[in-house]
């Protein structure tokens, strides 16, 4: 399934929903989302990937990306991820450095 | 399984990924699986497009076959770009670095080692060779 990405920075939580397999071929999209993004400096990032199928080690790069381009005190979210999803984010130990959650919760993640 | 000849772009890679699961599926494989073997090729495939053909300077097409014994499942990536040995890039030590800090480069072929039972690679005749092996009862 193609990959798809919409974004809305709303009181300083960048919001991205992911859609379909993220590969190599996708991730220059899901990067210039987080480029636009990053421009109104948001304080929190949230990745929602309920619908999010596939992930490459491309994807997690663009995590470190975002990471990198945010800053290292930007907390990055993610949401819901499929359990295939969370097994190579586990596997590269990049759950450590995000925060995991199954559902949105907006009482942590809108507490800045 | 019939092979399949694709160019090597990253466009293609969805249409290797579709191979890997058809022949993932023939050989019964669970659904776990199935998605490792997909990510496995999907990640030496990218490498293969990206520093074998597209940094060189190079085109080319990416051939992938897959066989299917009473033990195994083997699928082999065959390539014409430079010669590279993608094991060279496994550096397993960045995965304990926070994220701000890794270095960018021999996650994929960390994932797609990590992701078979058994990962080979030969240079023979002017080709490259990656070869992932998946045991077909759970090891």
């Amino acid at each position: 399934m193609a990959f798809s990405v919409t974004s809305e920075t709303v009181n300083g939580i960048a919001k991205f929903t992911l859609v379909g397999e993220l590969d190599a071929a996708a991730a220059g999209e899901f990067k210039a989302a987080i480029e636009q993004a990053a421009a109104s400096q948001p304080k929190r990032v949230v990745l929602i990937m309920n619908a999010l199928t596939y992930m490459a080690s491309a994807g997690l790069r663009t995590l470190v990306f975002a990471k990198q381009k945010m800053g290292a005190n930007v907390d990055i979210y993610v949401i819901g991820v499929q359990e295939a999803v969370r097994e190579t984010i586990e596997m590269t130990g990049f759950h450590h450095s995000v925060i995991m959650l199954d559902t949105y919760d907006a009482a942590e993640i809108e507490s800045v | 399984m019939k092979p399949i000849t694709i160019p090597g772009t990253l466009a293609s890679l969805s249409l290797l990924r579709d191979y890997a699961r058809a022949a993932a599926a023939e050989a019964g494989l669970d659904k776990k699986r199935t998605y490792r073997l997909e990510l496995a090729v999907d990640e030496i495939a990218t490498n293969i497009v990206n520093h074998g053909y597209q940094e060189a300077g190079l085109t080319g097409d990416v051939v992938a076959r897959a066989t299917i014994t009473a033990q195994a499942l083997e699928i082999v990536l065959e390539d014409t770009a430079v010669p590279f040995d993608p094991r060279h890039l496994m550096r397993p030590e960045q995965i304990d670095l926070p994220l701000a800090e890794r270095p960018i480069g021999g996650l994929g072929v960390f994932l797609a080692i990590e992701n078979v039972d058994e990962f080979r690679y030969e240079y023979v005749d002017g080709h490259n060779r990656n070869i992932f092996v998946v045991n077909r009862t759970a090891a």
